[in-house]
């Protein structure tokens, strides 16, 4: 199958050689004339190649918004994306899935594996979709697990598995079609304190070989092991810190 | 990525889907099963039918015309005419008439018969002892199994042999040799040339022309020997006095050159005998007008049998597409999951498609299975001849197919048009 992105990158906006996203201007809404909710009011946002970064802000800021239309669930009413270089407003809806499968991890709060599959089975989702050969699928799928532990528990449901188990499984699957980009929506929410840090740990190493990571959170503990943290409220981007470390624009 | 490859991946995904939902799969297939079930039965039941009209017809003489000579209604009172000899049917010369003036005529073997006793020892069996001429046996195929047909040599010279059932000699109490056995009929002796093959099956051509008496009980004998030694006159005991009738032809089976001649033959017969006869002293059956009877009265019952199995098919499928409605709405989250990972519409479009497929096609292959068992059933229990043909499950199992991908349209449609926002958040 051929990858539609790779034929529109074209010439990526001025210093935007190396950002995985390049969001300008996106505006949001629902509903229409004097009913009208502006949920984005004109975010822009750039993620360099390898960073990580935080997003933080109240319920209702619009941060689930932003992480929809970073993750191409969703579309911008005005403004530009561009993802990995490519214009995701010019896509048609099987290019966007595309684009979903082969350079997007999503990694959920709930989880979200599918409960009638096995860890394996669900591993093996993505690669079945990118068209993998049948063995290949599963050898791929077999050897994720492994990199997150999981190798003692291929063959057990969701249901029979722990929060922490649950959470390292669905990276695994995020990871098979080796994405560059790994969106997380609170990844950590539903678990306890320990299954949470061995899942900011194993992020923290997917970090360390060299993906972007892209992270919605409310815990600030959390938010500060990023490389930057941006704040949303209102629909608004309100401040863009630096870690220490910091090398990235904003 | 090959089709054989993506096939065979949602395949495997159905079955990993449906793995979770067994007992709701099952009662799924319930309605395509016994839809299918009945669709194989009744055809079955119609290919048995078909098969058994095709038999007759092979059994039947298709060409023949059986004239037969019948006692006209009385017209007088009846008791001037009890010392009468009623003189009726057909004469030598209705024959000849035949022979000269109706066209299409392969032959027209006469008949002449007589009811009479035949007797063995003590033992006394009723028989009806048939005039034939040679080849009288091929046209109403009638098979010799031993010994010898009638021949007309045997004519020629009047020899006094017959050919009869195994049956009767058994009847009478004789175990031995059937062939040289002199069969006592009456006050003629006839000696046994050759045995008939036992009728499994009764044709209509058989019935009509050695109606009243059992067919076992039929002596086949040489047609101028009988004429020869019995003469013309038959006489029957009734209520107390005798009834004397010379019919000189009982029957006469006319065969028609060709089968798409049957139907003109028996018309000119009928006009023919109608204008040479003042009475109606004869009757005609044509074996392939039965048959074209039959074969209708089947069509229907086909047509009927099948609108009913049908329905039943098209409830079964409904029941489908309706609880796969209900799974769609269930699974939303997994749905919107999918669309996240990078599925694309046609991807949620083959999933459930191939799911409804596989239940449909599940419950069709159990739905041959109980149809195989109904068909043995039926035959068991019923005169009905039903016959279960691959070709028949073959058929049922597209047909199955085919519900599943109807039934299975709309739900899958409806899931690959999920907003998958909306459907992750779905609760």
């Amino acid at each position: 199958m051929s990858s539609p992105a790779s034929e529109m990158r074209g010439a990526p906006a001025v210093g935007a050689a190396d950002a995985v996203i390049d969001a300008t201007g996106v505006h949001r809404w629902y509903g229409e004339g004097d009913a009208r909710v502006e949920v984005l009011r004109g975010v822009s946002m750039r993620v360099l190649r390898g960073e990580k970064v935080a997003i933080m802000g109240a319920s209702g800021s619009g941060k689930s918004t932003l992480l929809s239309i970073l993750g191409c669930l969703d579309r911008p009413d005005a403004g530009g994306y561009r993802l990995d270089g490519v214009d995701v407003l010019q896509l048609s809806d099987d290019e966007v899935s595309d684009l979903r499968l082969r350079r997007i991890g999503f990694i959920f709060q709930a989880f979200h594996l599918v409960p009638q599959l096995t860890i394996l089975e669900n591993a093996e989702v993505p690669l079945f979709y990118a068209g993998v050969p049948l063995r290949e699928r599963h050898d791929r799928a077999k050897s994720k697990l492994e990199q997150v532990g999981l190798g003692h528990r291929l063959h057990h449901r969701p249901s029979q598995l722990s929060g922490g188990e649950q959470q390292r499984a669905a990276v695994a699957r995020s990871l098979v079609l080796e994405p560059p980009l790994l969106l997380a929506d609170e990844p950590t929410g539903n678990l306890d304190t320990e299954n949470g840090k061995a899942v900011l740990a194993l992020l923290d190493r997917i970090h360390a070989e060299g993906r972007t990571i892209v992270m919605v959170t409310h815990d600030s503990a959390i938010a500060e092991r990023a490389d930057r943290t941006v704040h949303v409220r209102d629909g608004l981007i309100v401040d863009s810190a630096h870690a220490p470390a910091g090398k990235a624009t904003a | 990525m090959s089709a054989l490859n993506v096939t065979a991946g949602f395949v495997q995904l159905a079955f990993r889907n449906l793995r979770g939902y067994k007992l709701r799969s099952f009662l799924t297939t319930l309605g395509v099963v016994f839809g299918i079930a009945s669709v194989v039965t009744m055809l079955a039941m119609g290919r048995g039918a078909k098969e058994e009209i095709l038999r007759e017809i092979d059994k039947l003489g298709i060409r023949n015309v059986i004239i037969t000579s019948v006692k006209p209604a009385e017209t007088k009172g009846g008791a001037a005419q009890r010392t009468w000899v009623s003189a009726y049917g057909l004469r030598f010369k209705d024959l000849d008439h035949i022979l000269a003036t109706v066209p299409g005529i392969a032959r027209a073997l006469p008949v002449h018969s007589y009811a009479e006793q035949a007797w063995f020892g003590s033992r006394k069996e009723d028989v009806v002892v048939q005039g034939v001429t040679a080849g009288h046996f091929d046209a109403v195929k009638l098979k010799v199994a031993m010994g010898r047909d009638i021949t007309d040599d045997d004519n020629r010279v009047r020899r006094g042999v017959c050919v009869v059932h195994l049956g009767l000699l058994r009847a009478l109490g004789w175990f031995g040799d059937p062939i040289g056995f002199r069969l006592q009929v009456g006050e003629q002796v006839y000696e046994v040339v050759g045995i008939l093959e036992d009728e499994e099956f009764r044709g209509l051509a058989r019935q009509a022309l050695s109606s009243p008496a059992p067919s076992q009980g039929e002596v086949y004998a040489p047609y101028d020997t009988v004429i020869t030694r019995v003469g013309l006159m038959s006489y029957t005991r009734r209520s107390g006095s005798f009834e004397a009738s010379n019919v000189e032809i009982n029957t006469v089976v006319v065969e028609a050159t060709n089968q798409d001649d049957v139907l003109v033959v028996s018309r000119m017969l009928r006009t023919l005998l109608d204008k040479t006869h003042d009475v109606k002293d004869w009757e005609i059956v044509v074996p392939l007008e039965l048959l074209a009877q039959r074969e209708k009265a089947q069509r229907v019952l086909d047509v009927a049998l099948l609108t009913i199995a049908g329905i039943s098919l098209l409830v079964g499928g409904i029941g489908i597409a309706n609880i796969m409605l209900a799974t769609v709405t269930e699974r939303t989250r997994e749905i919107g999951v999918r669309r996240a990972i990078g599925a694309k519409r046609r991807h949620i479009v083959g999933q459930f498609l191939t799911e409804t497929i596989l239940l449909a096609g599940a419950g069709g292959i159990l739905g041959v299975g109980l149809g195989w068992v109904g068909t043995f059933i039926v035959g068991q229990f019923t005169q009905w001849e039903a016959r279960f043909t691959p070709d028949v499950a073959l058929v049922a199992l597209v047909v199955s197919c085919a519900v599943g991908v109807m039934s299975g349209i709309l739900p899958a449609w409806r899931a690959s048009r999920l907003d998958p926002i909306q459907a992750l958040r779905y609760q």
